[in-house]
């Protein structure tokens, strides 16, 4: 069967047998925090642009369906659409500024223009609720749907995620990717080639902010509430991590790391009140075996078998 | 089709070229040679937007291109081979080449798959698994496929294999044939004055000498004068 079928297939199972085996509501933050680490995975792996203010988006497309939502009395898909829209134009923003900076530069610039949000997060609490966060957020109804009742929000919130991994995965093989992936090993000869690499990776950044926008806005509705945390540099660490323990080859990758992290972080912490410990050996872990992430296992034992084959047929 | 008018530009910190112009004609094939350190790559990277013009202007198809960025140069369809090689070691052959290819450019991959039969048989492979002669073709191959007005060639026939050499210089001989604009840089003269129509030569980053090649063919010791080490 085709490479890409396949990978479809695992994807949708994924999401189709995810709440059978697992607690729904751990499932669906599983699918929703998935979509924010394709959408890193965009600008990290693909484009080779260490971002560690991926939160900024997250938590803008979180604060945005919060007012719309609320102060704002819109209702549930345009508020959605907002916060897709207002992560990628301040992706936009930001990209715009550093995207001209590399490496190490371009790192602690994300992670400044991250704490700068934060801050203005925190300062401004007469919109944002401060550090109290923003409450009282409620899930209209879409088009006859009560997205209040769990099955119903968990399969509204498959379906995006589904969208979200055929379209980021279309964006890795199309040529933006090409382009993208390229200019990670040579962004001047890129240059010579006629393409303008600081305008693909700004295209990057902010389809990437788009899509971190979308898992914002679907954590807010989850759990009726935007937490400030939602927008702290530790969640940019967390996503970073997560696409580490996945793996970046591919767009799978992200979303086992996103199930395992969210997965074990649960388990650890049931485990024991200092889990954040296990989980970092967990990490220091993977790091040191499984270089490629996660989804190297499954190319591993895929080169066993064929191997096997071979030596059979 | 390209002018340079007292070109200033820098290698690093030390300043590689003094004041250097010249110019190239449509169709015309213009041999750089010099020593090493004698600022022809410069010169190519200058023209690129790769290394900055501090002083002088260059134009092409009448328009300053000096100061644009090299996308924008590229775009305006000037290609530069670097010497570098410079082969996406990730990506297969034909990708490599399909990355440089424009619509509208007569060098379709199918073509220049024909003009480059040793690469054919390779274009599955990734970049970086071809030898130093291998990849200098498919460069050459992706830089053609660009549908370049200028193509830059770097030493394109520099540490390879007698029969890569072989392969370079009939891919010289149909740009020939092909009136294709070529500045090309050069270390071996018998292989530059087969295909060249006109000779510049720089030393210490001046342009010392400019001839056709028939002067360059009739007085040989006037070109390797410059080209001999002290």
């Amino acid at each position: 069967m085709n490479k890409n079928l396949l990978a479809l297939a695992a994807v949708v199972l994924l999401a189709v047998v995810a709440p059978m085996v697992i607690p729904i509501s751990i499932a669906n933050e599983i699918i929703v925090i998935a979509i924010f680490a394709m959408a890193t995975n965009l600008v990290i792996g693909v484009a080779g642009l260490y971002s560690f203010g991926q939160a900024m988006f997250f938590g803008a497309g979180a604060y945005l369906t919060g007012y719309s939502l609320t102060a704002g009395g819109l209702s549930l898909v345009p508020s959605i659409l907002i916060a897709i829209a207002g992560a990628a134009a301040l992706a936009g923003i930001v990209g715009a500024v550093i995207i001209r900076r590399s490496g190490f530069y371009f790192m602690m610039l994300t992670f400044a223009f991250n704490q700068m949000a934060f801050y203005v997060v925190l300062v401004w609490s007469g919109v944002t609720g401060g550090e109290d966060g923003m409450a009282g957020i409620k899930r209209a109804p879409v088009g006859g749907l009560d997205l209040n009742d769990r099955s119903v929000f968990y399969a509204f919130c498959a379906v995006l995620f589904v969208a979200s991994y055929v379209i980021l995965r279309q964006i890795k093989k199309s040529p933006l990717g090409l382009v993208l992936e390229a200019a990670k090993e040579n962004p001047r000869r890129m240059a010579s080639l006629g393409y303008s690499v600081h305008g693909a990776q700004l295209a990057a950044f902010m389809i990437s902010g788009a899509f971190a926008g979308l898992a914002g806005s679907l954590y807010v509705l989850l759990y009726r509430f935007v937490p400030i945390d939602s927008i702290s540099w530790i969640m940019s660490g967390n996503v970073v991590f997560m696409v580490v323990i996945g793996g970046m080859s591919s767009m799978v990758g992200p979303i086992m790391g996103a199930a395992v992290f969210v997965w074990l972080q649960g388990l650890f912490s049931l485990l024991w009140a200092q889990w954040a410990l296990l989980f970092g050996l967990f990490i220091i872990f993977v790091v040191f075996t499984l270089r490629g992430g996660l989804i190297e296992l499954f190319k591993r034992v895929a080169r066993i078998r064929r191997a096997g084959e071979a030596h059979h047929g | 089709m390209l002018t340079l008018s007292s070109i200033d530009a820098y290698y690093g910190q030390s300043q590689a070229l003094h004041g250097v112009s010249f110019d190239v004609a449509e169709g015309e094939i213009l041999a750089l040679l010099g020593r090493n350190g004698a600022g022809k790559t410069t010169t190519l990277r200058a023209i690129m937007g790769l290394n900055r013009v501090a002083r002088g202007v260059v134009r092409f198809d009448g328009r300053v291109i000096s100061g644009l960025p090299t996308h924008k140069i590229a775009r305006a369809g000037v290609t530069l081979v670097p010497e570098t090689r410079d082969a996406f070691s990730l990506l297969s052959v034909e990708e490599n080449i399909r990355l440089g290819y424009r619509t509208g450019s007569p060098y379709t991959v199918e073509r220049l798959l024909e003009m480059f039969p040793i690469i054919r048989e390779f274009r599955l492979k990734k970049g970086g698994e071809l030898s130093g002669g291998q990849q200098q073709l498919m460069v050459m191959a992706r830089g053609l496929a660009m549908g370049p007005k200028l193509l830059l060639l770097d030493e394109p026939s520099q540490g390879l294999a007698p029969i890569m050499v072989n392969a370079v210089a009939e891919v010289l001989s149909a740009l020939r044939r092909d009136r294709l604009t070529v500045i090309l840089v050069e270390q071996n003269l018998r292989m530059a004055l087969d295909v060249a129509d006109r000779v510049v030569i720089l030393e210490d980053g001046v342009a010392v000498d400019a001839l056709s090649r028939a002067a360059a063919l009739a007085d040989p010791a006037r070109v390797e004068k410059h080209l001999a080490v002290h």
